[in-house]
């Protein structure tokens, strides 16, 4: 133990502050190993250093463990076999293939396969892994983040990749004359001219605001965020295709698939596969089919209702991700009986919340407690009470407020994966305390109308049930929906001490801070519950057994570097 | 003749106008525009009018009708809002999948269903009559989807003999082209065997009770001479509408067994054009139909005149 000590301080003597806080927290066991590895990532340490750090701790290290990922998983068994081409069914990209303006499932896998991000939000491992950049560090305050860039990395013309194409990249996609997809995340957080080159392989992000899980921005979690040559014509790049990844493009069809090649001048080596070919289908239960009639070897993302038969089935592997994606039902905050708090507590103690996941998620969900913060996210203060169903209390509570028979308000949803079915069984549920909703389902572009106040349904309306897809870091979810100034506050709520906490908790750039200041966003949420969060939607994949080694995420991209057929 | 097919073209070509026009103003009512569908609900708004602005649709409506139309006559489809290339390919490719199905569905099912009819006819009342009805009746009633997915898990599951898709892998020769058709084109011919049938049964039918078939029987020319001479010709007519006026269906209305099958017809491809508000795209596909509808009705009614010796010469004189 005294030689472990004495090289934990060899590490700590060039280690940063930051670092050494978190080594402290590790070490004073107030950080669990895992916590450690996910939050080191973010902060920039490499996974060697993380790996003797951590030995030097005692014990093995076990930033490999991938039981987070839920019941099976194709994680690498047995010796890789080179060759084959995989065949994959995904959802069909709904527009052009532009890196600047992709917004949906089907066409940001498409990036996925021929581009790289300068960081990689492993969602298997929920941790952050070095891909374009080595290495990349915050200034003090967390307004400046400096990254490394890695060497000897071309794209797929021969051209080497420097810091010259990560500014060109980012410049565009935080233009906000530009119609960039990424200004939902770079917003407020990043302009062009913060974005600097410091050598030619050092790039720095000077931020608008201190913010503490900006990795997450530049990470494939900003799926627009892939690296592209200096001057790259967006609107050209789908006949090219071109970035550094370990695959090139041989055929991409509007509507019918893409078919991709294994680059053998790859960084990390050319992929095990000699290419991958992508079928596009504009519904789930053909895909579904087609994995069963053996026409592809597996299906990108696939929602658990109607895939009865690959949940419980043994003929294919089933991987589970823990995922951001969540609903939200939000209650006007401003307009009565939702004016009182104990009225939206009532509405949020009415929801049978597991039988919610059984029934409509079969299983395959995470249960929500009424705020953003959920199982995938680090910083999440997992000792805040769960809300569970409680009838009684939710009468009394109605009582209480005045409304000893209930009420009867309009609740708006749109047209979405199980949305239609969550909308039910809350209105059942509600039923059980007296409270009657008064359904009206619409399609999305009904819903959400021209997404501003007083043009949208989404926004506009005295209960509106709403999703959220996956994002690696809660910050989004915490901002725009809930601040005073959040641009999509369907809950209309207003609290000066919550949007102090969330600028604090942007702010923050340690873990224990950060969960801290979590576990007091959570408890204030739950007192004023402008929003139930029911549940949190798992992210599934499904291969053949033959398949192994492939990497999705919960945004329903999936990396293929390391996959191979048996 | 030649003024008749004439006259006929240039009706055409202004029913397709009107067409445009319709579905021009249609497309205004949809709701949404075509840079948030591109860029989803959630996007900045300064990103959704700037991709409005490249794409041209926040001119005025008369602006981007005008600009559209003037390319169109001149041969030049226009560019997909939504996928940002060229029109033309993508629309025509479409419709190479959609005739493929469409010929091979009819090559299967207009033979079947004449035949069908004819015998039945020839029996008409008696047990084989009305066997025959019952079964175009139902196959007639049964949704492509429910037909559909029985036969996917029937034969492309469960016995895993034929292929579920219906998009041959690239490369493939017209045998295997034809192979993946064999299950859509099930449901298919399922629905227009029942239509085919019926309308050559009651021709024969009444072909066989007319004056001159029985002055045919009378003279004692043999049945088979009657039947093929007489009786199949006139009996015909009607069955030769109804399979025109199926061809629009076939080409741009099997959303369902495209879906199911997953094929690239025009129907999808239409569909998909309309929810994202992809202008020229919905244009040109609808277009397409319209004119593969137009050409359609065209040939069946010179092969009408060509059978029924009446019109011909009205059209004559």
């Amino acid at each position: 133990m005294s030689s472990n000590s004495r090289k934990l301080d060899e590490i700590r003597a060039g280690r940063s502050e930051l670092e050494n806080h978190y080594i402290d927290e590790l070490v004073g066991g107030r950080i669990s190993r895992r916590q450690f590895v996910r939050k080191g990532a973010v902060i920039g340490m490499s996974s060697s250093l993380i790996g003797v750090i951590l030995s030097a701790c005692g014990g093995a290290n076990s930033s490999s463990s991938a039981s987070s990922t839920g019941s099976a998983t194709s994680a690498a068994s047995g010796t890789p076999k080179q060759g084959g081409t995989l065949r994959l069914a995904q959802q069909a990209p709904a527009a052009a293939i532009n890196p600047l303006t992709i917004a949906d499932a089907g066409g940001l896998n498409m990036l996925a396969q021929t581009g790289e991000f300068l960081v990689f939000d492993n969602n298997l491992l929920l941790k952050l892994q070095p891909m374009l950049a080595t290495s990349w560090t915050p200034s003090a305050s967390g307004a400046v983040w400096t990254f490394k860039l890695r060497p000897n990395v071309k794209f797929h013309n021969g051209q080497a990749m420097t810091a010259k194409d990560v500014v060109y990249t980012f410049k565009q996609l935080s233009d906000p004359k530009l119609a960039s997809n990424a200004l939902s995340a770079f917003t407020g957080v990043l302009t062009p001219a913060g974005v600097t080159m410091v050598d030619s392989m050092t790039v720095a992000f000077h931020l608008e605001a201190p913010n503490g899980n900006f990795p997450y921005l530049v990470s494939s979690d900003n799926y627009n965020a892939i690296i592209v040559p200096d001057g790259t014509d967006f609107g050209k790049w789908q006949s090219t295709f071109i970035g550094t990844g370990p695959f090139t493009l041989k055929s991409y069809t509007q509507n019918v698939g893409a078919t991709f090649l294994a680059n053998p001048n790859h960084w990390a080596g050319k992929p095990y596969l000699d290419g991958s070919a992508f079928t596009f289908y504009t519904s789930q239960p053909p895909q579904i089919l087609a994995l069963q009639g053996s026409q592809v070897d597996g299906i990108v993302q696939f929602t658990a209702q109607g895939a009865q038969s690959l949940l419980n089935s043994s003929t294919y592997n089933v991987i589970k991700l823990k995922s951001a994606n969540h609903r939200e039902l939000s209650m006007r905050n401003d307009q009565a009986p939702f004016t009182d708090a104990r009225v939206r507590q009532a509405v949020a103690l009415s929801f049978g919340r597991p039988e919610m996941i059984t029934a409509l998620l079969l299983g395959a969900g995470q249960l929500g407690n009424d705020s953003p913060f959920g199982p995938r996210f680090p910083s999440t203060d997992t000792t805040v009470p769960q809300r569970v169903q409680d009838l009684t209390k939710a009468k009394q509570l109605l009582t209480a407020a005045g409304h000893p028979h209930g009420f009867s308000a309009p609740l708006v949803t749109e047209q979405y994966e199980e949305i239609l079915a969550l909308a039910q069984v809350m209105k059942a549920d509600l039923a059980k305390v007296g409270i009657t909703a008064n359904l009206k389902v619409e399609t999305q572009t009904q819903y959400y109308g021209k997404d501003t106040y007083g043009n949208s349904d989404w926004l506009d309306s005295t209960m509106s049930l709403v999703d959220y897809g996956d994002r690696g870091a809660p910050n989004v979810y915490l901002e725009s929906p809930l601040t005073s100034n959040g641009t999509w506050n369907a809950a209309h709520f207003k609290n000066k001490t919550y949007d102090n906490l969330v600028k604090q908790y942007v702010a923050a750039l340690d873990l224990a801070t950060q969960k801290q200041l979590a576990g007091k966003i959570e408890t204030l949420l739950l007192a004023e519950t402008p929003i139930v969060v029911p549940y949190f939607v798992d992210g599934l994949t499904a291969t053949t057994q033959r398949v192994h080694g492939v990497n999705p995420t919960a945004i329903s991209a999936i990396y293929l570097n390391k996959a191979y057929m048996s | 003749m030649a003024i008749f097919i004439l006259k006929r073209i240039g009706l055409a070509l202004i029913t397709l106008w009107i067409l445009s026009v319709i579905v021009f103003l249609a497309g205004q009512v949809l709701p949404g525009d075509p840079g948030r569908f591109v860029l989803g609900p959630l996007a900045a708004p300064s990103a959704v009018h700037a991709l409005d602005h490249t794409f041209g649709t926040d001119r005025s409506v008369p602006t981007q009708y005008w600009s559209w139309i003037s390319h169109f006559v001149q041969g030049d489809m226009g560019k997909s809002y939504t996928y940002q290339s060229a029109v033309a390919p993508i629309v025509i490719k479409a419709l190479g999948y959609s005739l493929k199905l469409a010929l091979f569905v009819f090559v299967i099912v207009v033979p079947l269903g004449i035949a069908g009819g004819v015998w039945a006819a020839l029996a008409a009342g008696k047990p084989r009559d009305r066997i025959i009805s019952v079964i175009g009746a139902s196959s007639t009633v049964i949704p492509e989807l429910v037909s559909g997915i029985i036969l996917i898990v029937v034969f492309g599951i469960a016995l895993n003999v034929l292929p579920i898709s219906a998009t041959a892998p690239p490369g493939a020769g017209l045998p295997t082209q034809l192979y993946h058709l064999i299950l859509p084109a099930i449901p298919l011919v399922l629905i227009l065997f029942g239509y085919i049938m019926q309308m050559a049964r009651a021709g024969t039918i009444e072909a066989l009770n007319s004056d001159y078939a029985r002055t045919a029987i009378l003279k004692g020319l043999p049945r088979r001479t009657v039947i093929w001479r007489h009786i199949l010709r006139n009996s015909l007519l009607p069955t030769i509408t109804v399979v025109a006026t199926q061809v629009g269906y076939l080409i741009g209305g099997l959303v369902i067994v495209e879906t199911l099958f997953h094929y690239q017809g025009v129907g999808s491809l239409i569909v998909t054009a309309a929810t994202g508000r992809d202008f020229p795209m919905l244009e040109a596909g609808i277009l397409v139909i319209g004119v593969v509808f137009m050409v359609a009705t065209l040939v069946a009614d010179i092969l009408y005149s060509l059978l029924n010796p009446r019109i011909r010469y009205q059209a004559a004189e």
